[in-house]
């Protein structure tokens, strides 16, 4: 790893400015457990770093507005939300993706902010994020703007997000009525990238779907939603053979990328059996 | 007082256990020593070229660095810069041509090791491209040639005949005649040939290679993360025409091995730079750069067997193809000392093996934790399922009936001695509760289950040396050689010392190896340190206990009854003196004969068996092991404790290999260079584990014992591919097991192919 300089700003307004108006480029590290990994591979060679760790503590906090929803500051760890009661009351599915995210030392630094803005195609919350509706708020000296998480991702390490701009805060919708589920499925080790990654959001009506948002990851440049597969599910109740249809619709709709973790027949075959095993899975959130 | 208590056998804890958990123990990763420069190199981005030239001008010009050298200006330093334990066939930089993606081309040298890095990465090789071979079996006949003409290393007798073989692969062909394999098959009532593949892996131990060279006038002090200090002393020597001991090899504690950090890796380079700077240089390689140091030998194993109705197997053929990458390494000793086992641990009277050490375009392959024999296993374990499948034969029950017996010649002639086979398998089958039925599963869940058993013949022969050092006020030093990586042999040599000294092991210190301090050692690999190591270190205590006692007997006194302390004040009239013992230790063997049969191929056998349950998701082929239990002969062992964290750790080590672990490459270019890309298991990925070391005594062995390292490795791929099998009627013949794998041959027996 090349040698590099460190910011340290105590404040948001500080690390824009030294963003911004620091003569050098300048690039913003939050947990760095993606960049450092970078940079040791000599992938991402920065002169100059801004950390945000230092930031004022509201950009780590975790609330929830009225209605139910959740704001949650970008700097907050992975960690701090996997243990949070406030998430897991509001959208367990989060929880539940953040135990098998990683690993706990990973958890620990990594940032929310950081692990929405990285890009990569392998990370596990931006499928579930665009599942549950959720936006991004983002600052930067042309000033802020709201984004859906699924418009953040634009192609394979690349993002909407301009060279200043930051991301400030996640807003994820109150979840009344909605039952969401999150499969990772990995092939080699358990803390392996995913093979693929499948997110399910249904809003349910007594035992009828009445809106449906599927995901799948990691097999695909960006989060890519599966209409035709919840189109199936709108106004159906999921028994058997509807979760067929859907998984049969998940293949058809979506060209899957073959790597290391499996070809690409055999995770068209995965999407097929994890989309009805996902919807299976949301079905029984909150239960 | 001194009177030998009962402490081998005892699971203490391990010596070291504290400096490591506080991060004092020291390793070469952490070392620097004054004004020391960094080494990195510039690697060959091509498997196979003729160096046109390198441009090092870039590099040599940027502030900080010190020097940039290629093999050219080694070459003005050593005039015959290659090295290697069976062939001197590895330069330490390239010279005229590179063989693999990877290979070293040019090094630089700064005091700041990320100005070094930065410089290695301006260097610049226009190569002409040359025409390459990667695989194994395409290898033997290929008008590629790795290597133009063969240098075997003079030191080995039997390699003699290679030399100056021109344009063949062929490093080494091993071949083991017994009986008529021709008749037999015609007299067979069934005849089944099968073959199998294995791919290419590699060690990782955590802590990578690192050498630091410190020149001296005349002379090298090596400090290295090496688990053969004395090879490597003798081959830097030779390297530079010196006497052995003006090279002295320091080794402090590794943070792994696995038969990585054997003969000669970043110890050549490193002391060149140093010679060649007049400065201490340390190479040090980072995780990533080990896929381009040593692996494990990819394989093609193809085996072919005459059985009879009841299941007795009559004869065998086995061809095994080991894809050794650009340079030998200990590869052709692998072909040749593992091969002799390829036919299993079975009484078969006709045997036919053939092996081949094969030259190929891929970072070279040597030893790591079996020597080649996790792959045999993987063949013949899995051609015995196959064979009891198609027979209609219980596999425990055929294991049963063709199982090398006591006193049974194995296909070298050699009879089986203190190996207890039949009581491993036996004991695997009471746990397994084999006789019992078993839940198959339901649904989309199937379950099944599979057994194997393996058996290695440890190295030989090689020399062990130890010394034991009482001083005056009855403390100990035990000087040797063996390399304490991991496995714990300190803890189990000073056990060792005091068992036959009555010194208690709270007295006892191990001094690391220093060649010019601790007695020569053939190496710590192998399996082999508790058995030879273990009776040099217990020929040495005997020699200085005799000593003490004749001392005490000198001045009236009795040994076993009087402190130490007063044997000495009586003798030397204060605290002063010591005594010091010596052992040494090599075993018998007689050489094989050209059809490769000899009456002692071994000193020792180890016996490794494993059994596997396993619940395979019939819908994705995904499955999971959810039970393994491993069994081993170690003889009587030297401290259980560690012993069951031997035999864990290899399973745990196999079962990556079996089921994660694979480089991929693309054109000689390995492509997942790292700990992200390349999986090894991690805790999450470890099954419930049964380990049961079964009562057996090594009668030959120091206390009954013999080596553990390896044993834990040699069942577990072909058992879980067995017990695969045995859930959905797959059978995969290729590593690693994959959940692709799986689906596809559900998918194939449905009568659907995938794309």
């Amino acid at each position: 790893m090349t040698p590099f300089e460190l910011a340290e700003p105590r404040s948001l307004r500080e690390a824009a400015v030294l963003l911004t108006n620091g003569g050098e480029p300048a690039h913003a590290i939050a947990g760095g457990t993606a960049l450092m990994l970078m940079m040791k591979a000599g992938v991402f060679q920065p002169k100059r770093l801004v950390s945000l760790r230092a930031i004022e503590p509201q950009h780590s906090e975790i609330n929830v507005l009225p209605g139910g929803g959740l704001r949650i500051g970008a700097m907050a760890t992975l960690r701090s939300l996997e243990r949070s009661v406030l998430v897991k009351q509001a959208a367990p599915v989060i929880t539940r993706t953040l135990k098998t995210l990683s690993n706990v030392r990973v958890r620990n630094v990594a940032t929310l902010g950081g692990h929405l803005a990285h890009g990569d195609p392998h990370m596990d919350l931006p499928p579930v994020l665009t599942a549950l509706g959720a936006h991004v708020r983002t600052l930067s000296p042309a000033g802020e703007r709201t984004l859906a998480v699924g418009e953040v991702y634009t192609g394979y390490y690349e993002t909407c997000l301009a060279d200043d701009e930051l991301i400030a805060e996640l807003i994820v919708p109150p979840q009344t009525g909605w039952r969401s589920a999150y499969f990772k499925i990995t092939t080699r080790a358990a803390d392996d990238w995913p093979t693929l990654g499948i997110a399910v959001a249904l809003r349910m009506e007594a035992n009828v779907v009445r809106e449906a948002r599927l995901v799948v990851s990691a097999a695909t440049n960006t989060p890519t939603r599966l209409s035709a597969a919840a189109g199936v599910l709108l106004g159906a109740t999921p028994d058997a053979a509807i979760l067929a249809r859907c998984g049969d619709a998940a293949f058809a709709e979506v060209e899957l990328v073959g790597d290391v973790h499996g070809s690409a027949p055999y995770k068209q075959e995965l999407l097929r059996v994890y989309v009805a095993r996902a919807i299976r899975g949301a079905l029984v959130d909150r239960l | 007082m001194n009177a030998p208590t009962s402490i081998v056998g005892q699971p203490l804890p391990r010596l070291e256990a504290r400096a490591k958990v506080s991060g004092r123990a020291e390793y070469v990763h952490n070392m620097r020593v004054p004004n020391m420069l960094h080494a990195k190199v510039f690697r060959s981005t091509l498997a196979h070229g003729r160096i046109r030239s390198i441009d090092v001008g870039a590099a040599r010009a940027m502030p900080g660095v010190f020097a940039v050298y290629t093999g050219e200006d080694i070459r003005k330093l050593i005039a015959e810069p290659y090295y290697g334990p069976a062939f001197h066939d590895q330069p330490i930089l390239a010279i005229d041509k590179v063989r693999y993606v990877g290979e070293p081309v040019a090094v630089v040298l700064a005091a700041d090791v990320h100005v070094a890095d930065n410089a290695a990465a301006l260097i610049t090789a226009q190569y002409d491209e040359l025409a390459a071979v990667y695989g194994e079996v395409e290898a033997m006949n290929s008008r590629a040639v790795v290597h133009e003409v063969l240098k075997p290393a003079g030191t080995f007798a039997d390699l003699k005949y290679l030399k100056d073989k021109r344009d063949t692969n062929i490093a080494l062909d091993f071949h083991l005649r017994r009986g008529d394999v021709k008749k037999a098959f015609a007299g067979a009532d069934h005849v089944f040939e099968h073959t199998f593949t294995t791919q290419q892996v590699l060690h990782l131990p955590l802590e990578s290679f690192a050498t630091i060279a410190e020149p001296g006038d005349g002379s090298l002090l090596l400090h290295s993360s090496t688990q053969s200090p004395s090879f490597v002393r003798t081959e830097i020597a030779r390297l530079f025409g010196w006497p052995d001991n003006k090279v002295r090899v320091k080794v402090p504690y590794l943070g792994g091995g696995f038969g990585a950090k054997v003969y000669v890796k970043s110890e050549a380079l490193a002391a060149a730079c140093a010679m060649l700077a007049r400065r201490p240089v340390k190479y040090a390689l980072t995780l990533e750069e080990q896929f381009y140091m040593i692996t494990k030998h990819a394989t093609t194993l193809r085996i072919k067997s005459g059985v009879m109705k009841d299941g007795k197997i009559t004869a065998r053929e086995c061809e095994v193809w080991w894809n050794g990458g650009a340079y030998a390494d200990i590869g052709p000793r692998v072909t040749q000392k593992s091969g002799f086992t390829a036919p299993g641990p079975y009484d078969i009277d006709h045997v036919h093996i053939d092996s081949y050490a094969l030259y190929t375009h891929l970072p070279p392959a040597g030893a790591l934790r079996g020597f080649g024999i996790p792959q045999l296993v993987w063949a013949y374990e899995s051609h015995t399922d196959m064979i009891a499948r198609e027979l209609k034969i219980d596999p425990l029950a055929i294991r049963r009936k063709n199982i090398l017996r006591e006193g049974r010649p194995q296909a070298t002639g050699t009879p089986m001695k203190d190996a207890a086979l039949e009581l491993v398998l036996e004991r695997l089958a009471t746990r397994m509760q084999w006789d019992k039925g078993f839940d198959k599963g339901t649904g989309t869940v199937k379950r099944g289950r599979g057994i194997a058993i393996g058996f290695k013949a440890s190295i030989s022969p090689t020399t062990s040396m130890a010394i034991v050092n009482i001083s005056a006020d009855g403390s100990c030093a035990l000087y040797s050689s063996t390399v304490d990586m991991g496995q714990g042999s300190d803890t189990a040599m000073a056990q060792m010392v005091a068992e036959v000294t009555g010194i208690p092991i709270e007295k006892i210190t191990v001094v690391h190896p220093d060649t010019d301090v601790t007695p020569y050692d053939m190496a710590t690999l192998g399996s082999r340190s508790t058995f030879h190591m273990g009776h040099a270190v217990k020929n040495a205590a005997e020699d200085a206990r005799d000593k003490l006692y004749a001392l005490a007997r000198d001045v009236g006194l009795s040994g076993e009854t009087t402190l130490i302390p007063d044997i000495f004040r009586k003798k030397y009239g204060m605290l002063a003196g010591n005594i010091v013992g010596v052992g040494s230790f090599i075993p018998g063997y007689t050489p094989p004969n050209a059809d490769g049969q000899t009456d002692n191929a071994t000193p020792f056998w180890m016996i490794g068996a494993t059994g596997a349950e396993v619940e395979v998701d019939t819908e994705t082929g995904e499955f999971k092991v959810t039970r393994l239990v491993n069994l081993v002969d170690v003889g009587k062992p030297i401290n259980p404790a560690i012993m069951e964290t031997q035999i864990s750790g290899a399973t745990v080590m196999q079962l990556g290999f079996t089921l994660q672990e694979q480089m991929h490459f693309t054109n000689g270019q390995v492509t997942n260079a790292s700990l992200a890309d390349y999986k090894i298991p991690g805790i999450r990925d470890i099954p419930p584990m049964e380990n049961e070391a079964v009562d057996a005594e090594q009668r030959s062995g120091p206390f009954g014992a013999k080596g553990v390292g390896e044993s834990g490795t040699f069942g577990v791929s072909p058992a879980i591919a067995n017990a695969i099998d045995d859930a959905v009627g797959v059978r995969l013949t290729s590593l690693p097991l994959t959940a692709e794998a799986v689906f596809r041959g559900l998918a194939k027996k449905a009568g659907r192919e995938l794309l």
